[in-house]
C-alpha cells in the first residue's frame, strides 16, 4: 500500500478508537466528541479510499498498456 | 535565478481561480482590518485611555473575536489551502470543481454578513457567544449563529473543492505520485472538513434554539470545546505547511530528511488531535479525575508534531548554510534573506511560537488551569500564537501570492519587512504586561479592572502596557494592512512589471554530513523554559490572597 494512504488509515484507527472509547467508556461519557471524532475519522477513511482508487485507476491504465 | 514554484504556478493559473482568490484574500484582508480595529479599540479601553462604555467596550471585543478568529483565519486559510492545491500538484494545475469552491465562498462571505449583523445589532456575546449569554432567542441571536454555520459549510465547499484539485490530476493519469505539498493539502483539507463538522455540532443546536425551534441546548460548552481544539491546531497545520513552500520558496531549499518524513511530521497533526483535546474539559466541574490526570499526560504532546516540523525546517536551514560557507554555531542564521517580507515573517513567527508555546503549557497543566484560565493570562499568551506565529506566517505568504495574483509589485517591500519586528515588539509589551497581569489575577473579561480604586495599583499599571502594546500591533498590522491592499489594487497603466523579493538560492547542492544544533538546542531552551514558567506560576499562584472559582468557559 502507498504511504500517502498508510498514513491516511493510521489517522482513521487513531481517531476511530478514540471515539469507541468517547462512546463506549461511562468514565468519559461525552457523546459529543464521539460524534465528532467518529465522523472525523470517515472523513480521513473516505481520502483514503478516494486516493486508492484514484492509484487503482492509474494501475489499470499502466497494465493495459 | 530560477522562477520559485509558488510564483510560476501561481502565474500560470486560469482568471478565474485568480478571480476567486482575489475575492477570497480580500475578504480575509477586510476581516482583519475589522478585527484589527475592534482590537485597537479594545486595547485601548483595557489601557484606560478611552471610555467607550460597557455595552460599545464589548461589542468592539466580539467583533475583534469574532473578525480575526473565525472569519480572518479560514478565509486565508481557504485561499491558501486552494493555492497550494492547485499550484504543487501538477505544473498547470487549476483549481477543480470551481463551482463548488465558488457556492463556498458564496456561503462564507454570507457567513461574514451575517455575524456583522449580529455583532453591530445584538447583544455583544464575545466569540464563544454562550447561549446562556444570550438569554432569549432573538433575530440578531439567530444571526450570530446563522453566521457561524454558514462559515463552515463554506469552508468544507472549498475543502472538499481543494480535495479535488488534489485527487484529479491522480485520476486523468497526469501524476504518478503526490509531492508533499499536496499530501499536506488533503490532511489540512480534511482537517478543515472535520472542524466543519465540529462547528455544525456546537452551533446547529443554539441556532434551533435562537430560531425558537427547539429548547436551550444544554451541552454547548463541550461542542464549543471539540470545535476550540480543532481551531487551535489547524492554523498552526497551516502555519508550518506554509513555513515549508516559504522556505523553499525563499531559500530554495527542501526538507532534507526526503518526502517521507515531511509526510509523516505533517501527518503527525492528525494523528495527534484527538487524544489530545481533553484539557479544554479541565474547568468542567463533573469531569472524573481520573480523566483529568489522562488529559494532563496526553496535553504534554501537543506541541510535538509543530516541534519536529520545527527541528525539520531549522536542520535544513543549517545544513544547507553550512554547505554554502556559514561558520560558528549562529553564523548561518545571518545568511538568510531578512529583508524578504516572507523572510522576516517567518523569523518572528518562529520567535513568537516560542513565546507562546511555552506559556501554553502552563496553561494545559490541570491544577494550573482553573486558576489561570479566567485571567489575562490567556489573551497574554494566545496573542503570541494568533497574531505573532500565525497571522504574521499569512501575511508573509500573501507578500509572494497577491502580486502574482494581481501582476503589479508588492508595495516597499523593505518597509514590509520591518513590520514584523514592530508587531513583535508590540506583542512582547502587550503579552508580558498581560501575562504578569495573569499571574497577579487580572480578570480577563473584564474591561474595567480599577474596581472603584479597591484593585491593586499594579494592575493599573499592567493594563496601560496592554493598550500599548496592543495600539503598537495595530499600527504594524494596518501599515502591512495597507501595503496588501494596495497590493491588490489593479495596476495603473504601464505599471505592471513585478520585482522579484530578495531571495538566496541553496537548492540543487546536496549538503555533506554536519552537525546541526541550533535546533535541537532551541528544544532544550524551550522544555527548560516551560518548566520554569510552569513552576514560577505555582509559587506565584499560592502566594496570592485571592480564591479562583472555575467557571465553565474554559479557554
Amino acid at each position: 500500500m502507498n504511504e500517502d494512504i498508510i498514513l491516511l488509515v493510521i489517522v482513521f484507527v487513531v481517531w476511530a478508537v478514540l471515539a469507541a472509547l468517547y462512546a463506549t467508556v461511562p468514565m468519559f461519557a461525552m457523546p459529543g466528541y464521539a460524534t465528532v471524532w467518529g465522523w472525523g475519522s470517515l472523513v480521513f477513511l473516505a481520502l483514503a479510499a478516494l486516493m486508492a482508487m484514484a492509484m487503482a485507476r492509474r494501475r489499470a491504465k499502466s497494465s493495459r498498456r | 535565478m530560477k522562477q520559485p514554484a509558488l510564483t510560476e504556478g501561481l502565474r500560470r493559473l486560469p482568471a478565474a481561480d485568480k478571480l476567486l482568490l482575489r475575492i477570497l484574500f480580500g475578504a480575509a484582508l477586510l476581516a482583519l482590518i475589522l478585527g484589527v480595529l475592534a482590537g485597537a479599540g479594545t486595547a485601548a479601553t483595557r489601557g484606560g485611555f478611552v471610555e467607550p462604555g460597557p455595552l460599545s467596550g464589548y461589542r468592539m471585543m466580539t467583533a475583534h473575536g469574532v473578525n480575526i478568529f473565525f472569519y480572518w483565519l479560514y478565509f486565508a486559510q481557504a485561499g491558501l489551502l486552494l493555492v497550494l492545491s492547485a499550484v504543487y500538484t501538477v505544473p498547470g494545475g487549476h483549481i477543480a470543481w470551481r463551482p463548488l469552491a465558488w457556492s463556498g465562498l458564496a456561503t462564507m462571505i454570507a457567513g461574514f454578513v451575517s455575524s456583522a449583523y449580529a455583532v453591530a445589532a445584538g447583544l455583544p456575546l464575545l466569540y464563544d457567544a454562550p447561549p446562556e449569554l444570550a438569554g432569549t432567542p432573538s433575530p440578531a441571536v439567530a444571526a450570530f449563529y446563522l453566521g457561524y454555520l454558514l462559515l463552515a459549510v463554506g469552508l468544507f465547499c472549498i475543502a472538499a473543492s481543494a480535495v479535488a484539485t488534489v485527487l484529479k490530476p491522480r485520476f486523468d493519469h497526469r501524476i504518478a505520485s503526490w509531492p508533499v505539498v499536496s499530501f499536506a493539502a488533503i490532511g489540512w483539507a480534511g482537517l478543515l472538513m472535520v472542524s466543519s463538522i465540529a462547528a455544525l455540532n456546537a452551533f446547529l443546536p443554539a441556532a434551533r434554539w435562537a430560531f425558537g425551534l427547539a429548547p436551550m441546548p444544554s451541552e454547548y460548552s463541550v461542542g464549543w470545546h471539540i470545535l476550540f481544539h480543532n481551531m487551535h491546531y489547524l492554523p498552526l497545520m497551516a502555519t508550518v505547511i506554509v513555513w515549508y513552500v516559504l522556505v523553499q520558496t525563499v531559500v530554495g531549499v527542501k526538507f532534507i530528511f526526503g518526502s517521507h518524513l515531511s509526510k509523516i511530521a505533517f501527518s503527525l497533526y492528525l494523528i495527534f488531535v484527538p487524544p489530545t483535546s481533553l484539557y479544554h474539559m479541565f474547568l468542567e466541574p463533573n469531569l472524573a479525575e481520573a480523566v483529568r490526570v489522562i488529559g494532563s499526560l496526553l496535553s504534554l504532546f501537543i506541541s510535538v508534531p509543530t516541534v519536529t516540523v520545527f527541528l525539520v525546517i531549522v536542520a535544513s536551514l543549517e545544513v544547507h548554510a553550512r554547505a554554502h560557507g556559514a561558520k560558528g554555531l549562529f553564523g548561518w542564521i545571518g545568511m538568510l534573506p531578512w529583508r524578504n517580507p516572507a523572510m522576516a515573517a517567518m523569523g518572528m513567527a518562529v520567535v513568537n511560537l516560542a513565546l507562546g508555546g511555552t506559556f501554553s503549557f502552563v496553561l494545559i497543566q490541570e491544577k494550573l488551569a482553573p486558576l489561570l484560565s479566567d485571567t489575562f493570562f490567556v489573551p497574554g499568551y494566545f496573542h503570541f500564537l494568533t497574531v505573532g506565529t500565525v497571522t504574521l506566517t499569512f501575511l508573509g505568504a500573501l507578500c509572494y501570492v497577491l502580486p502574482e495574483l494581481t501582476g503589479r509589485a508588492l508595495w516597499r517591500p523593505g518597509l514590509i519587512a520591518a513590520l514584523p519586528y514592530i508587531i513583535t515588539a508590540g506583542l512582547l509589551i502587550f503579552g508580558t504586561a498581560g501575562i504578569i497581569a495573569g499571574y497577579s489575577g487580572v480578570p480577563r473579561r473584564v474591561l474595567d479592572v480599577s474596581y472603584n480604586a479597591a484593585a491593586p495599583v499594579l494592575w493599573t499599571a499592567l493594563m496601560a502596557g496592554i493598550g500599548i502594546g496592543g495600539l503598537i500591533m495595530a499600527a504594524g498590522l494596518l501599515t502591512y494592512l495597507f501595503a496588501l491592499l494596495w497590493t491588490m489594487w489593479p495596476a495603473p497603466a504601464g505599471e505592471t512589471a513585478r520585482k522579484a523579493l530578495p531571495a538566496v538560492d541553496w537548492g540543487g547542492v546536496t549538503p555533506a554530513a554536519t552537525r546541526a544544533w541550533v535546533g535541537p538546542l532551541s528544544v532544550l531552551l524551550l522544555v527548560g523554559a516551560m518548566a520554569v514558567f510552569t513552576a514560577l506560576a505555582f509559587e506565584i499562584l499560592q502566594s496570592l490572597p485571592l480564591e479562583a472559582g472555575g467557571a465553565a468557559g474554559g479557554h
